[in-house]
């Protein structure tokens, strides 16, 4: 047993020192303390249906890049930074509800998105790794820009925490007591769009909500503070990333999976321990 | 020169005012309240004192004073609070427009209430609504509305459900767009970039605070007062701290928001208001989902208010009993007029 352990010590150290997992384990780290963050954000301002759109606009910019040969996680990050624009500036101007309009690009984006992989034959297999994620294929560009995004949000949360919390209480208190509320909804809906595409960059479509919605659910439910439930988010999806990917290695699963499943499992304890 | 008026403790000067009319005795209260001489052991010299001169000086304290050219009026003042006086030259009445306005009826608090406002020593700021027309999907719910309030004055207005008392208070808030007309807050016309830049001094107390369920101290909740202003966290702690205190609700600072009483809610947001230094505060049905206990406790924290900062307030409700209890001005919104 104990030798078995060495080896399995072993092989993880071994693992280790490959480049990709070691970028992939570092980028995890990061953004699974950096990207509950947008979490709370979306809890906070009901932009669910903001993140399904956003969800199936990657999944066209995936399509698109395929197809035009270029790198796809620059073209979801810029299909859904035009989205997130079309979406905010039609919502203004036609005043109409955001949710209904997100339905809208969102049924209008995966219709693009199969009509491009129909027309430009794009292999279904490489458009559905979007749904999975690729953490172990980081180029030097989505490194690096991972990082620098999950850094930078950090920064703004910890720089205009005063103005979120306000916005967060009450937008038209917010607005009255002299907080640019509307350039903070802008700023939170483009953060929403780097955040979603780099996350389903790392762990896919469909599991992205493991770092981004499960780590700010958990910390609501027992958060005291909106302080608190910044960093409570933070540290489940810290949790989540590192725990979960450990697990990947010694398990032999995927990556994402695995987090994804480790934190529905501490969801669901604390649902029960919190009707209890 | 000859000073306006001079203050001496055991005759040595101690304070000195060249200001003129009611300007010196209120520079008299301030200098006082960083005094530790007895009040009772000064001697005052004014110049002139009517009926508000002489109301100040009683309530101030002073216990003997000497006045150059003394209103008739002001004697009986001094004689019902045992102020000893002395005079050069006595008259029937001075030439002041205050004089007159301070009728027999008013007490002492009133007077000295009235004098600060007149002094424009309050919080309050101004609101002139001119002509103000407001409609929403087409339907006219504000028509040629005309409305004036002066700094430190309180006004209720009351209407049916949906008679646009709530879409009032959001134009005054800069919240919805005129159609028509003009509001002006100070000298600062709503919409104008004067006004953005000072849109805190516009308290607000809506509805639906009562209801958040955000997780957030009561003391988090009063320091987004200051969220919009750029404020060392010192002076942010401090300016909490004092308008959770004037407020009564110090003891709640940590306690969470939506698990206080809709009264104790409606304390810690007018110290949010308090926070951001409101000069109009504006209170849209303050009363809603408040039990007996929290609406008494509301109405002496805003009488309290409007007695010590007074800043101006605008409430809108339609709890008629309730509103009689505050005695403020009323009018009704019906047709969208006042």
């Amino acid at each position: 047993m104990a030798q078995k352990n060495a080896e399995k010590r072993k092989i993880m150290i071994e693992l280790f020192s490959y480049t990709p997992v070691m970028k992939g384990f570092i980028v995890l780290i990061l953004t699974g303390f950096a990207f509950p963050i947008t979490g709370v954000y979306l809890l906070r301002m009901n932009l669910l249906p903001l993140r399904f759109m956003l969800m199936h606009g990657a999944i066209l910019g995936g399509a698109l890049s395929l197809a035009m040969e270029v790198n796809p996680f620059a073209g979801t990050l810029v299909i859904n930074l035009l989205l997130v624009l079309l979406m905010t500036r039609m919502s203004r101007t036609l005043k109409t509800d955001p949710g209904q309009l997100s339905a809208f690009f969102m049924v209008v984006s995966i219709s693009l998105a199969f009509i491009f992989i129909y027309k430009f034959q794009v292999p279904a297999k490489d458009t559905l790794s979007l749904m999975w994620g690729s953490l172990y294929t980081l180029n030097e560009f989505e490194f690096v820009g991972t990082l620098v995004f999950s850094a930078m949000l950090i920064l703004f949360q910890a720089l205009f925490r005063h103005q979120l919390r306000a916005v967060f209480f009450d937008a038209d208190i917010a607005r009255t007591s002299g907080v640019n509320e509307s350039g903070f909804y802008y700023a939170i809906i483009l953060i929403t769009a780097v955040t979603v595409a780099a996350a389903m960059k790392l762990i896919g479509a469909l599991l992205l909500d493991a770092l981004l919605l499960l780590p700010a659910l958990i910390a609501s439910y027992h958060a005291k503070s909106y302080r608190g439930m910044v960093l409570w988010s933070s540290f489940w999806g810290g949790l989540f990333a590192t725990v979960g990917f450990l697990l990947s290695l010694v398990l032999e699963l995927p990556a994402s999976s695995t987090i994804a499943i480790f934190a529905s499992c501490v969801f669901f304890v604390l649902i029960i321990t919190h009707k209890k | 020169m000859e000073h306006s008026l001079i203050l001496y403790h055991n005759n040595q000067q101690i304070f000195t005012s060249d200001e003129h009319w009611l300007y010196p005795l209120f520079e008299v209260e301030s200098f006082l309240k960083h005094s530790t001489i007895p009040v009772g052991e000064l001697f005052l010299k004014d110049k002139i004192a009517g009926k508000a001169a002489a109301a100040l000086i009683v309530r101030l304290g002073i216990r003997t004073c000497h006045i150059d050219l003394l209103s008739e009026r002001a004697i009986p003042f001094f004689e019902q609070h045992g102020v000893k006086f002395t005079f050069n030259q006595k008259v029937d009445h001075i030439q002041c427009r205050t004089e007159d306005l301070i009728t027999d009826k008013m007490s002492m608090e009133d007077t000295y209430l009235f004098l600060r406002k007149r002094a424009g020593k309050v919080q309050g700021t101004t609101l002139k609504i001119n002509s103000l027309k407001i409609s929403i999907a087409g339907k006219p719910i504000l028509e040629n509305l005309d409305l004036e309030l002066g700094r430190g004055e309180q006004l209720i207005i009351q209407g049916e459900n949906g008679s646009g008392k709530t879409t009032l208070l959001r134009a005054i808030l800069g919240l919805i767009k005129s159609d028509q007309g003009s509001i002006l807050i100070g000298e600062e016309l709503v919409g104008s970039a004067a006004w953005l830049k000072n849109r805190v001094q516009t308290g607000y107390l809506n509805q639906d605070t009562i209801k958040n369920n955000f997780p957030i101290t009561a003391s988090e909740v009063v320091a987004i007062g200051v969220s919009g202003i750029k404020i060392s966290k010192g002076e942010r702690d401090y300016r909490v701290e004092l308008c959770m205190r004037k407020t009564g609700c110090f003891h709640l600072q940590n306690q969470l928001f939506n698990q206080l009483s809709g009264g104790e809610k409606q304390r810690v947001s007018l110290a949010r208001c308090l926070c951001q230094n409101a000069r109009l505060l504006l209170l849209d049905e303050p009363t809603s989902y408040l039990d007996d206990n929290g609406k008494d406790e509301l109405a002496a924290l805003l009488y309290e208010l409007s007695r010590n900062e007074a800043p101006t307030m605008l409430l809108v409700s339609h709890d008629s009993i309730w509103a009689d209890k505050l005695k403020w001005p009323r009018k009704t919104l019906k047709n969208g007029k006042l």
